[in-house]
């Protein structure tokens, strides 16, 4: 039995080639431009990211400080410019590495099984359920804190859940008829993974990846409050909210625009993810 | 079936409890790696070596930390958790009253949260790419998108600051009616499940949509039967695997991921409980704690793995 | 005439208070104000606002509510391990002191019915008749005794072991009788017998989780990191107090607290954000309670490590740090600007005559330079445990980005700050809190083998003049000497001291009865024994 066969009655719209639909395109774009603003933060940033603009805090929107000013009195759209570069950066890395790690460890797992998948299961199990707090304190203590430990931090907690959504759908689809004819057939790990059961999750895991982003996002701003990672006067969007979060009962814009800045994103990503061309999601139809 | 499941009930025991001497010997060197101990922690800025070492004695302290760890695990064998080192209220007790709390508060969570999150997902899968699939994601992922810190203080300042509906902290102990458990309970257990759905909802909606792919829907779906009994009797139940596998996830945060909202609701449960034994380095409090969750979350998956066997015929023959 | 003069603070305020609810009638009043410079209609408009004040008859009943800001399995009713606003908070409420240091700052008598000494050596504690623990036991010198002597056992795990070493002796000379001897003069004990740790527990008491002490409270209920419920101490040797029952808990997040307040929960958030004050300004339900303490964070250069070895690098920071950004940016106006020693204005030690240091980048440059120390990366060392400390070195570095200076913040958790890094790092932040002498002051944090010399000051002349001030009875002489020793450190010692924080809580308006008192916020701890619920 081929896929492939299948797939060719699939639902009618997503058959034509890499047409993206709309919505696709413009949480493309959105992504697009905060990737952007991350690199050129320094020239279009109206001031320093810690500069004290003003005496007064959580002031209101104004054509001076177009977002306002947050609780020290610093200019609100230029930390939101430089935050761009932790929380895009710092959460699309880490992201990336636990989701690769998660999904290939969970898809060998169910493949593999046995030892491998009992042993791997068992100790990924154990890592999940000591608290990441502890862990992330440990991390710091051991070996100090960095950008690339913040990143690795994040990916080490993110990791197991991954793991463990991606082998419970490979064990699905392991037990498949073509799964088992490419195994008859000698087929080598790699291959199997990649070619016959990668494609036939891949949905899930991309859902998955997204929903972990927005995770990362907002574990990032707690991470930076233990002292590991965005050190001050930096700070990542999530870290802007947090510090700015005695303005709520204001109604201060310093409050409000870092929460549409994040929303923007993790509500772009999934979207992308959401209106991805069939041909991406689903290499089974190529 | 019956005797696989049985089987693999007796085998996870086993596993259960590898498991949880794994946590227990992890967590023993984590907090070891921790600057400090719990005397100087209790001393504090007080903590000159004479001090440091007359309480450590006074508190028994003087021994090595393996031989303490290997003294707990002997004691935990049979059931005794220990002591703690800061007040010398027994473990046990400590973790008593407040995994109750924790229980409740997550019982009733789940209980709101499970069938709502299953529904929309579900729903969204039905009608997959219309209007109604892209408002619940936009509203899904905008939901989890504002951080928790930030939904609990603003249910505060609508609904106690207000409005004065509700009491801004969730003192349940001091509650004797079933209205007054209604308000204490209200916005922690909507915090919470607006932390917890997303991912239910996310997770159940790829796993229809992918299951929807299949070939043996297509086939269901040639002969003729409806998209609605296509989800409900051909994709749903194969993709219950996943998606009992995403609740187990989402529910395993709600003992020891509840910190924010124990917090801010003044909530007496077990997740401030745990950090407050790691700020103190509080061995035997610490590893009570992690011992609790990691049960709790063994006993998520199993249940979870059960399900993902029994609905799939093809892993009961395997 | 205007009742707003300079030199008069809220504490005299309370002190005037204090004396018209001991008795003083309005001729001693004013005589007590002459002395201290206030002239006599001024005076009498003292005396119109503290009369106000305590126009309103106690009322007595309610279940008073309070919510601190840390609660932990930690949590102690032992008055000797007691470490924050909640362990202090509960034993204020249980136990009893021999002094009481008032709002004004100046000793009163509590247990004791006096303290006296001719040498500053050897005093003499006659204790109050008629007081009773909650257990029904009468107090006697022995429980004195016990309390005192029990610091110096390591095994108690006293937080001012190191105060309590100079107790050479302490001995029961009878029943109401206590001699305490000390290893050296020491003019301040009557002060120090009224710092919350030596708090007067029942003799031989193992066990602290019964709360038994002489307070005006006794303890229904003490689950730590959760809660402690207590009830009116009906035999209370004072009067009052007025509440029926009092709860404590805490609540971690500052803002929860203060919506608590809000939305009428609790009748007290302690230690609010200054940032608060503007929702608490103007609104009805909550009302604004601030004390001066003379707590204070700092940055420390250690004087024996880079950068903070080089000769003019401490000074340079003196005078780079803006301390009017600090007090109107970082803590919005609830500080006053401090001059890099540690005791505040409201002291009657205090140097008045100490030039305030000013914000000078250019001076802190040209210093820089001769250090050498403009250009290559200096690293400071800031976390969440010294409150602010964060937001501190980020106005520091920013005056420091204008004359070259490449400052980077290192912030570092608040776990284990104390243990791992305060005193350990070549250039950190600290978090001081206000002690009331500056006898204890100075020989804490710059005497030269202070345990806590935080920049390693060493100087054998200010150690020579911490002793002879200590051993002095005569009040202005010690000024005299403490004056100098403030000079001292202003300008030699690695500490950076921008200003002086004040504590802000928030409080229900209906709670009456409320005098600021400089060993900490809610009165000092003492706020459920001496406040009632008016109308």
């Amino acid at each position: 039995m081929s896929v492939s066969l299948s797939s060719t009655e699939a639902p009618r719209r997503w058959r034509i080639g890499y047409r993206i639909s709309p919505v696709g395109a413009v949480a493309f774009l959105v992504i697009l431009a905060w990737a952007v603003v991350a690199v050129i933060a320094p020239l279009i940033a109206p001031h320093p990211v810690g500069e004290i603009v003003d005496f007064d805090f959580f002031q209101p929107m104004s054509a001076a400080y177009p977002m306002g000013t947050d609780y020290l009195g610093r200019d609100v759209l230029s930390r939101i410019l430089f935050g761009a570069r932790y929380t895009v950066g710092i959460s699309l890395a880490s992201v990336a590495i636990a989701c690769f790690c998660g999904v290939t460890l969970g898809m060998a797992a169910a493949v593999i099984g046995g030892f491998f998948d009992a042993a791997l299961s068992r100790f990924l199990d154990a890592l999940i359920s000591i608290p990441s707090k502890i862990m992330a304190l440990v991390l710091v203590a051991a070996v100090g804190s960095s950008m690339p430990v913040l990143i690795l931090t994040l990916a080490v907690i993110y990791t197991p859940g991954s793991y463990r959504f991606a082998r419970a759908l490979a064990v699905n689809v392991n037990a498949m008829d073509y799964v088992t004819v490419a195994r008859v057939r000698g087929e080598r790990l790699g291959h199997l993974i990649r070619a016959e059961i990668l494609p036939g999750i891949i949905g899930p895991v991309l859902a998955d990846l997204g929903l972990r982003f927005v995770f990362i996002v907002l574990l990032l701003s707690s991470m930076s409050f233990l002292g590991l990672g965005v050190q001050p006067p930096n700070a990542d969007w999530g870290a802007l909210v947090k510090e700015n979060i005695g303005g709520l009962s204001l109604a201060a814009p310093a409050v409000i625009f870092p929460l549409i800045a994040i929303a923007s994103l993790t509500i772009s990503v999934n979207l992308l993810i959401d209106n991805l061309p069939q041909k991406i999601r689903d290499r089974s139809a190529a | 079936m019956n005797s696989l499941i049985l089987r693999m009930v007796a085998g996870r025991l086993v596993v259960a409890l590898v498991t949880l001497l794994i946590v227990a010997v992890v967590i023993f060197f984590a907090t070891a790696l921790l600057p400090g101990d719990v005397v100087q922690i209790l001393l504090g800025q007080a903590a000159t070596p004479e001090a440091v070492k007359g309480l450590r004695t006074a508190m028994h302290l003087d021994q090595p930390a393996a031989l303490r760890f290997l003294l707990w695990l002997k004691n935990l064998a049979t059931g005794d958790l220990g002591v703690s080192y800061v007040n010398n209220i027994p473990v046990a007790e400590l973790i008593g009253n407040r995994l109750g709390n924790s229980l409740k508060l997550a019982a009733v969570t789940a209980a709101i949260s499970v069938p709502v999150a299953l529904t929309l997902g579900v729903t969204a899968a039905i009608l997959r790419g219309t209007l109604v699939d892209r408002m619940i994601a936009v509203f899904t992922i905008a939901v989890i998108s504002v951080p928790e810190f930030l939904v609990a203080t603003l249910a505060v300042i609508v609904f106690a600051v207000t409005l004065g509906w509700l009491p801004a902290l969730s003192m349940t102990g001091d509650v004797t009616t079933i209205s007054g458990l209604l308000k204490a309970f209200a916005m922690p257990v909507i915090t919470l499940s607006f932390v917890i759905s997303a991912q239910m909802i996310r997770m159940s909606r790829a796993a229809v949509i992918e299951t929807l792919n299949a070939p043996y829907v297509e086939m269901a779906l040639l002969k003729g039967a409806s998209r609605r009994r296509m989800v409900l009797r051909h994709a749903l139940p194969n993709a219950l695997g996943p998606i009992v596998n995403a609740v187990a996830l989402s529910l395993s945060y709600l003992l020891g991921g509840v910190i924010i909202v124990e917090t801010i609701f003044n909530y007496p449960g077990i997740a401030k409980l745990m950090l407050d034994a790691v700020s103190t380095r509080d061995l035997p409090l610490i590893q009570g704690c992690a011992m609790i969750f990691c049960l709790a979350y063994l006993l998520l998956i199993t249940i979870a793995d059960i399900v993902t066997i029994v609905s799939n015929p093809r892993l009961r023959h395997a | 005439m205007s009742d707003t003069m300079a030199n008069w603070t809220p504490g005299d305020d309370a002190m005037v208070e204090n004396a018209i609810r001991r008795g003083a009638d309005r001729r001693e009043l004013l005589r007590m104000m002459l002395a201290g410079g206030v002239a006599l209609s001024a005076g009498g408009a003292i005396l119109g606002r503290a009369g106000a004040a305590l126009a309103a008859e106690p009322v007595k009943g309610g279940h008073l509510k309070i919510a601190g800001f840390a609660a932990s399995t930690a949590d102690t009713l032992d008055p000797a391990k007691a470490s924050n606003a909640t362990d202090y908070t509960r034993c204020c409420a249980l136990y009893n002191r021999l002094t009481f240091i008032n709002g004004a700052g100046l000793v009163t008598m509590e247990l004791a019915e006096s303290v006296e000494s001719t040498d500053a050596k050897t005093w003499t504690v006659t204790l109050r008749k008629g007081v009773t623990f909650h257990d029904g036991k009468s107090l006697t010198a022995k429980d004195v005794v016990f309390s005192l002597k029990r610091h110096l056992d390591p095994a108690t795990g006293s937080k001012v072991a190191t105060l309590a070493k100079q107790f050479a002796e302490v001995t029961a000379t009878d029943d109401r009788t206590v001699t305490i001897t000390l290893a050296a003069a020491n003019a301040d004990l009557p002060t120090i017998l009224g710092l919350h740790h030596f708090m007067i527990v029942a003799d031989g008491t193992t066990d602290f989780s019964k709360g038994n002490g002489t307070g005006a409270f006794v303890l229904k209920e003490f689950k730590p990191g959760v809660r402690s419920v207590m009830a009116r101490n009906d035999n209370y040797f004072k009067k009052g107090p007025y509440f029926d029952t009092f709860e404590y808990f805490a609540i971690a997040d500052e803002p929860a607290r203060l919506n608590a307040v809000l939305s009428g929960d609790i009748h007290v958030g302690a230690n609010l954000n200054p940032r608060s004050l503007r929702v608490i300004e103007g609104n009805p339900s909550i009302a604004p309670f601030i004390s001066k303490l003379g707590s204070y964070g700092n940055f420390i250069l250690r004087l024996d490590m880079a950068p903070g070895d080089k000769a003019g690098v401490a000074e340079g920071f003196k005078y780079l740090v803006n301390r009017p950004v600090i007090q109107k940016s970082v803590l919005r106006g609830l500080a006053e600007i401090a001059n890099d020693q540690p005791i505040p204005s409201w002291s009657p030690y205090y140097n008045a005559e100490l030039k305030q240091r000013e914000f000078d980048p250019e001076r802190a440059k040209s210093l820089f330079q001769k250090a050498g120390i403009l250009g290559p990366e200096i690293r400071v060392t800031v976390s969440d445990a010294a409150s602010s400390s964060a937001d501190y070195a980020a106005v520091l570095q920013q005056a420091g980005g204008k004359i070259g200076l490449n400052l980077v913040i290192d912030r570092v958790p608040a776990d284990g700050y104390w243990s791992n890094y305060w005193l350990k790092e070549a250039f950190h932040a600290g978090n001081i809190n206000a002690r009331p002498t500056p006898d204890i002051m100075f020989s804490l944090f710059y005497q030269s083998n202070a345990p806590w010399n935080e920049s390693r000051y060493k100087s054998p002349k200010f150690d020579a003049m911490l002793l002879e001030a200590r051993g002095l009875l005569d009040l202005s002489k010690r000024k005299q000497i403490y004056g100098e020793m403030q000079a001292m450190v202003a300008n030699e010692a690695g500490t950076v001291i921008p200003v002086f924080q004040s504590n802000l809580d928030g409080v229900s308006p209906k709670l009456k009865g409320l005098v600021a008192n400089p060993l900490g916020g809610m009165m000092g701890y003492t706020l459920p024994e001496y406040t009632w619920f008016g109308a």
